[in-house]
């Protein structure tokens, strides 16, 4: 009786997964308990809410013996809305738009500057630790948001997996840093933040630029939206060479 | 209701976006694309509707949600590159503090200048 129902409970994951609505809960309750936790313990920077809530969710997916695969597939339910979420970056960009155009000319000078260094540093170091072709590959559009990361990783060769790993690493370290930076030379222009933010750190670093303020955000858009173009249009002819 | 709608106009950007890439063959992604020719249109129109407004506040304030799966991959393909970690490490630490260096001393140079003139 008991081992019975022991054997059900067992196969309960598997049944539940065959639709996506376990994985979509999974993440939705790993969200708002990363979220909770992160106001807990007192807004720490060096930890955003995006760490906690995946790291949560990857213990609840291996201790409950879910196929990643399977949850993967699953949450495809609500990886597609990253699309329509792109898109309405757009409307916080216009509404900013008085502010962008006071600053189109240092955004005009820095962006194809600091886009191009952010992959051209990553790169130079990775290569000079003797890294492989493939994993600078991955490590190139370390700055770009992972729609657009996904394409150019697979066009230059890389690995997505692992592009994706360092996209999340650079997002959390670049938002860090521009807070710390921020502090240390000091850069106060909540607009100059945000761009930095976006250009840097993508959809992580937008995120966070929404909490410092509505400019800030915008002006984060408008960073991760331009490298990303930027980014996508340049690579491959750069890495052709 | 009204988000609905507004969630709506964002959908078929996105798809307008995305048929343009494909049609095109652009190396850009159809989301970017669709935020581009969104932002254009508002701009064309002069005003943002509540719809809308509503809809993409949504959106933004969920975004970190939406990027939490590809995330958690990480945990999950790590042992693929054993051997390169340092490198990788490095490369992203060192990488992205230069790189956020670079962004804040050139926007504060561009801008400190950019006042005298009188924006």
């Amino acid at each position: 009786m008991v081992s019975e129902l022991f054997a059900r409970f067992q196969a309960l994951p598997d049944t539940l997964t065959a639709t996506p609505i376990l994985a979509i809960a999974l993440t939705l309750g790993a969200f708002f308990a990363g979220n909770w936790l992160f106001s807990r313990i007192g807004r720490p920077l060096w930890l955003p809410p995006v760490v906690l809530s995946a790291c949560l969710l990857s213990g609840v997916i291996a201790v409950l013996a879910i196929d990643y695969q399977a949850y993967q597939q699953g949450a495809r339910w609500l990886t597609v809305l990253l699309g329509p979420a792109t898109v309405a970056l757009g409307i916080p960009l216009y509404q900013q738009m008085h502010h962008i155009r006071a600053m189109w000319r240092p955004i005009v000078v820095t962006l194809p500057i600091a886009a191009t260094m952010a992959a051209v540093y990553a790169v130079v170091i990775g290569w000079a630790l003797g890294a492989t072709p493939e994993v600078l590959a991955s490590l190139a559009p370390k700055s770009v948001t992972a729609p657009i990361a996904i394409g150019i990783t697979e066009q230059l060769g890389g690995s997505v997996p692992l592009m994706m790993g360092g996209l999340l690493i650079t997002g959390v370290v670049a938002t860090l840093f521009v807070d710390l930076l921020a502090r240390l030379l000091p850069v106060k222009d909540e607009r100059i933040l945000g761009f930095a933010l976006g250009l840097n750190g993508h959809a992580i670093g937008t995120a966070r630029a929404f909490e410092i303020s509505h400019t800030a955000g915008a002006f984060a858009s408008l960073g991760m939206g331009l490298t990303g173009v930027f980014t996508a249009l340049i690579l491959p002819l750069v890495f052709r060479l | 209701m009204p988000m609905l709608r507004g969630f709506l106009v964002l959908v078929l950007f996105y798809i307008l976006g995305e048929s343009l890439r494909l049609l095109l063959a652009l190396p850009v992604s159809g989301g970017v694309l669709g935020m581009v020719l969104i932002t254009f249109t508002q701009m064309v129109k002069g005003s943002v509707s509540e719809d809308l407004a509503q809809a993409s506040q949504g959106l933004i304030a969920v975004l970190v949600l939406l990027i939490m799966p590809g995330v958690v991959g990480v945990f999950f393909t790590a042992n693929q590159f054993s051997g390169q970690w340092l490198a990788v490490a490095v490369a992203l630490l060192a990488g992205t503090f230069l790189s956020v260096l670079t962004t804040l001393l050139l926007m504060k140079a561009l801008t400190a200048r950019g006042v005298s003139d009188g924006e």
